[in-house]
Parts: structure tokens; C-alpha cells; sequence
């Protein structure tokens, strides 16, 4: 697992805590706005991150490299 | 009902309602220009599809922005959602959410170094200057019912009948809006097919993915600001038929109607919200 | 009339002196909104804009220089700080000197790169700038004068009088030039040739983020009702 993988992963799930938390408790309106605000794209960027594809090592290179020519 | 709840509920119907909406828009836009068209849900499982694929981030890109500006459109039109359905807060927070959305349109493109995305990035900043006299929608809005408060705006439309009677050229104006944020419009020159795919080239798979939930938040959080502000107080029902009328109608002319060169589009735009301005202040002094 | 009809919930007051910042949701949003721009700004790397070559099948790939990179960081740290302050203060002439700093640190943004038609174009908004700083600060003048303050918590109830309408469009005549907002922005637009894409996003931010909350400084000073 590489360093992208791994913090995805506890971004991903301390969102989640995050959201559960306020689906549970009722907090204060301000704490839960800001927490939809900053954790809810957070998550599902994170989701993203952790569910993507990834291509071979040698290949990843290329396509960092040339991305404008597409493969 | 718990408000986290109520939010998240909000966020997933705009994003599949909206998704279902951008579906139907390529599939009557299709059937008008004689082709079958993909399905209706199309929109929806490419969204979904781009999570899975392969993804790789450009060397020439400006990181950590070129992934947190995809982040950040999501961040702002959940706030959309929030102002709008959840609390029925103040008008002019749309106003900053869009100004917001333009700046996210400018920087997508010109954070990956690609030069079509540059070349979207130079437009967004002309469009910009287009689309915001646009909203000043708003201000027209805020003269005739002297509130920015959305709730407020429908409660005097229970009083006064709907306001798309009272400032027609207001509501033309914010028509015009949602149509050139809607996909192959006439205005959508930022996503011009002649800069490929404009700001999102170089933002492929889950990046794109994640771009096109907020958009469809986007479009759903457009037309339901319209409904309310124009309309006001619908039924959910009343809302998913204006809604698919609005699209129908956004479909319809992209579909009968090229992709303005830049400058006309501007051009028009702006002469649209001059017109606009200047015929409801007259309309609202004489009446 | 009160500031909550256009801004939502009134959240609270900070009084520095005679300045007073003050918060509603909608400024509080822009506030932060800006503020989140900067810190990305200030922790981000530049892209290398990649061209065409001519004549050849190769590409070129414009960076930016590490001095350049550093002082146009500084600016650029510089204009979003002026945006936020511009978003929440309760004071007309602090308004005016923030765009006016704000107008000043977008040319400087882009007067540390070595591109003639930029260069060309920043000298050009330069000018504007400049020009619109007198009815920036004359609306500020005008409006002291008819109201006698120039704390927007003030001013708020005071009705409109025909000298705060002439300064109110002073104002906004000011901020649009000093923004480079249409009709001036076809001057600005050159400006975003350069790379640096973080940078150029604080100069198209300001510029929006400041012409979204002069409308609210507009309808305070004019009230229609």
C-alpha cells in the first residue's frame, strides 16, 4: 500500500466518523454546517482516491509525462 | 428530522436528480437531431464509472491544487444546497456561491498546465464578466420584494402570485444562466468542443468523476433556485416537473443552436442582462 | 432595514476602535472562502504550461522562475488577505483602501513576468487602476460627506439621500476599474497568459469576490424601500 492509499484511507474514514457523529448526536447548526461543508467533499474525494485504478509502475510514468497525447 | 441528515438527504437527491436530469437532456437532444441516444440514467453511470477507472495525475500540474479545486466545487455548491433546501437562507450567498464557481471554472484549467485547458481558463474570465451582470437577477428580485431571505420570496409569492409574472425579463435573464451552465449550450464556451473538453481535460478519471457530481448538484441547486424564485412554494412533484420542463426546454435550444464563437456569446449575454436590467427597472417604476 | 435582510443571520461584531468587522453568513462564507483560497495558494506548487513549438513536433514548457515563484507568492498571499478583509469590514473607507491595495498587488503579481504582451497588459490595467482610484475614494468622500460616518452599521439606517446615490455610483465606478471587471476586463483578461496558475487565481478571485460584496455595500447605502 503507497502513501496516497494509506491517507485516503484515514481521510476517508475520519470523514465518515465525522458525519456518522453528527448523523447521531444534534449539534450546535454552525459545527454541522461546517462539518457537511468540509467533510462531505472530503469523503467522497477520498472514496475516489481509494477506489480509483491503478496503472503499472513503469506505464504511470509515461502517462504523467505525456498526458495531453492520451493513451 | 436531525440537520446532518436533512443535508446529506438534500445532497443526494440534487446529485441524482441532477444526473437523471443531464441524462434526459442528451437523450431528447438526440431524439430532436434523429439519433436513439444513450439511456436516460447515461449521465449517472459515468459518473459512477469514473471512480473505478485508472486515474494519473499530469507532472505539469500545480499540486495540491489541481485536485483540491475539485474538492472545492463540491464544497461550494454543498453549501448551495445547504442555503437553498435546507435553511431557505439569503439570496445573495448564491450569488457569492457562483462568483465562486466561475473562479473554480478559471482554475480547473489552468492548474494542469494543458493548453486547452489555459485556453478554457482565458474564457471563463471573459465569461465571467458576462455571467455575473446575469445574476444581477438577484438585485432586481430583492427591489420588487425587498428581501434576499428565499423564504421570505415565497411568502410573498403567496400573497402576490408567482414573481416569473410580475419581473418576466428577470426570469428570461436567470433562464439564460441556467442555460449556459447546461452541457453543449450555445453560451457553454468553457466546455466548447473545440478545447476538447475545456477546464476538465486534464482532470480524468475519479477527478472527473468528482467534477461531474458537483455539477450535477450544480444544475439541480440552478433549477431549483429558479422554481423557487420565480414559481415558489411547489410541491417536491411541482419541483421534478419543472425541473424536466426547464431541461427539456435548455435541450431543445442546444440542440437546434451551434456553440457561439466566444465573442458573440459574450456579446449576447451580455447584451441579454443589459436588456434585462434596464427593462425591469422601467417596468418596475411604471407599475 | 437591517443588514440581516441581505446577508442572513447576523452572527457578530468585531470592533477594532473606531473599525468595526462585522459577520453574517454572507460574509462569513466569502470570508472563509477566500481565506481557504489563500492557504492553497500559499501551500501550492505552479503548473509548467506546456505550448507547441513551431516548426517542429516538439513541446515547450513554460515555468515559473523560483525568484519570480517567491515574490509573486508574497503577492499573491497579499491580495487574498486584502479580499478577505474586504469581505467583512463594516467601514466604507477601509473598504476603498482594500480595493485599492488589492488593485495595486494584481499588478505586481504579474509585473515580475518577462512576457511583453502581459507586461503590456498589466501597464494598461495599471492605468485604469489608477484612474479609478479617484471616484473610488471620492464616492467614499461623498458618502462621509451626506451621511457624516462611514460605518456601514450606521449608514444603515440612515435614508437615502441623492448625494449618497451619486456617491454610491462613484463607488462602484471606482471598483470596477480598480477590479478590471467588464467594461475594463477585456485589459485583464491578457493578464492570465502567464503561467503561475495559483497566482492568477487570486487576481480573478479578488477581483469577483469584491464586485459580489460592493452589491451588498450598494444596497445598504441605497435603500429602495
Amino acid at each position: 500500500m503507497d502513501k496516497l492509499k494509506t491517507i485516503s484511507w484515514i481521510l476517508f474514514i475520519i470523514s465518515i466518523m465525522f458525519i456518522v457523529y453528527a448523523l447521531i448526536f444534534n449539534l450546535v447548526n454552525w459545527i454541522v454546517y461546517a462539518i457537511s461543508l468540509v467533510f462531505i467533499p472530503l469523503s467522497i474525494l477520498s472514496f475516489g482516491l481509494i477506489s480509483m485504478a491503478r496503472g503499472k509502475k513503469e506505464d504511470e510514468e509515461d502517462k504523467r509525462k505525456e498526458p495531453f497525447i492520451g493513451y | 428530522m436531525n440537520l446532518m441528515a436533512d443535508i446529506l438527504l438534500n445532497v443526494i437527491i440534487a446529485f441524482l436528480v441532477g444526473s437523471v436530469l443531464f441524462g434526459l437532456q442528451r437523450k431528447i437532444m438526440a431524439r430532436i437531431q434523429m439519433r436513439p441516444g444513450p439511456p436516460i440514467i447515461q449521465h449517472l453511470l459515468h459518473t459512477f464509472k469514473f471512480f473505478i477507472k485508472e486515474s494519473a495525475f499530469p507532472k505539469t500540474a500545480a499540486m495540491p491544487f489541481y485536485i483540491a479545486i475539485t474538492a472545492m466545487l463540491c464544497a461550494i455548491w454543498v453549501a448551495a444546497v445547504i442555503v437553498g433546501p435546507v435553511t431557505e437562507g439569503s439570496l445573495l450567498l448564491f450569488f457569492a456561491i457562483y462568483a465562486l464557481h466561475k473562479i473554480v471554472e478559471h482554475n480547473a484549467g489552468s492548474s494542469s498546465g494543458s493548453p486547452y485547458g489555459k485556453m478554457s481558463c482565458v474564457r471563463a474570465v471573459f465569461s465571467a464578466a458576462a455571467e455575473l451582470p446575469l445574476f444581477a437577477v438577484l438585485i432586481i428580485i430583492y427591489l420588487k420584494t425587498g428581501t434576499m431571505n428565499i423564504g421570505n420570496i415565497v411568502t410573498y409569492q403567496g400573497h402576490y402570485g408567482p414573481l416569473i409574472w410580475g419581473i418576466p425579463l428577470a426570469a428570461m435573464m436567470f433562464f439564460v444562466l441556467i442555460l449556459s451552465k447546461a452541457p453543449y449550450s450555445p453560451f457553454a464556451i468553457t466546455k466548447g468542443k473545440d478545447i476538447i473538453s475545456g477546464y476538465e481535460t486534464e482532470h480524468f478519471g475519479l477527478l472527473r468523476g468528482y467534477l461531474m457530481i458537483s455539477e450535477s448538484i450544480a444544475w439541480y441547486m440552478l433549477l431549483w433556485v429558479f422554481l423557487t424564485v420565480f414559481i415558489g412554494g411547489l410541491s417536491p412533484i411541482g419541483y421534478l416537473i419543472g425541473m424536466v420542463l426547464i431541461s427539456a426546454l435548455v435541450a431543445l435550444i442546444n440542440a437546434t443552436t451551434p456553440i457561439l464563437n466566444p465573442n458573440h456569446s459574450i456579446m449576447v449575454q451580455v447584451s441579454l442582462a443589459f436588456i434585462g436590467v434596464l427593462g425591469s427597472i422601467i417596468l418596475l417604476t411604471v407599475y | 432595514m437591517d443588514l440581516t435582510t441581505l446577508g442572513g443571520q447576523f452572527i457578530g461584531i468585531i470592533p477594532l476602535g473606531d473599525i468595526v468587522l462585522y459577520f453574517t453568513t454572507f460574509n462569513l462564507f466569502m470570508f472563509a472562502a477566500v481565506l481557504v483560497f489563500t492557504v492553497l495558494i500559499a501551500i501550492s506548487r505552479t503548473e509548467s504550461q506546456v505550448e507547441a513549438q513551431f516548426g517542429t513536433l516538439k513541446d515547450r514548457e513554460k515555468k515559473v522562475g523560483k525568484a519570480e515563484f517567491k515574490i509573486r507568492r508574497f503577492l499573491a498571499i497579499v491580495c487574498g488577505l486584502a479580499t478577505a478583509g474586504a469581505m467583512i469590514t463594516g467601514d466604507v473607507f477601509d473598504f476603498t483602501l482594500f480595493v485599492a491595495l488589492i488593485g495595486i498587488v494584481n499588478i505586481g503579481i504579474v509585473a515580475a513576468v518577462k512576457e511583453i504582451d502581459v507586461l503590456d497588459s498589466a501597464f494598461q490595467y495599471g492605468i485604469i487602476a489608477m484612474i479609478a482610484s479617484l471616484p473610488l475614494f471620492g464616492g467614499a468622500a461623498f458618502i462621509l460627506a451626506s451621511t457624516g460616518t462611514l460605518s456601514l452599521l450606521e449608514i444603515v439606517n440612515i435614508p437615502t439621500t441623492t448625494l449618497m446615490l451619486f456617491g454610491s455610483i462613484l463607488l462602484f465606478l471606482g471598483v470596477a476599474g480598480e477590479t478590471g471587471v467588464a467594461p475594463f476586463f477585456a485589459t485583464k483578461a491578457e493578464m492570465f497568459r502567464t503561467p503561475g496558475s495559483p497566482f492568477l487565481l487570486i487576481i480573478h478571485l479578488s477581483s469577483l469576490m469584491v464586485i459580489v460584496r460592493i452589491i451588498e455595500i450598494l444596497l445598504i447605502i441605497n435603500k429602495p424601500f
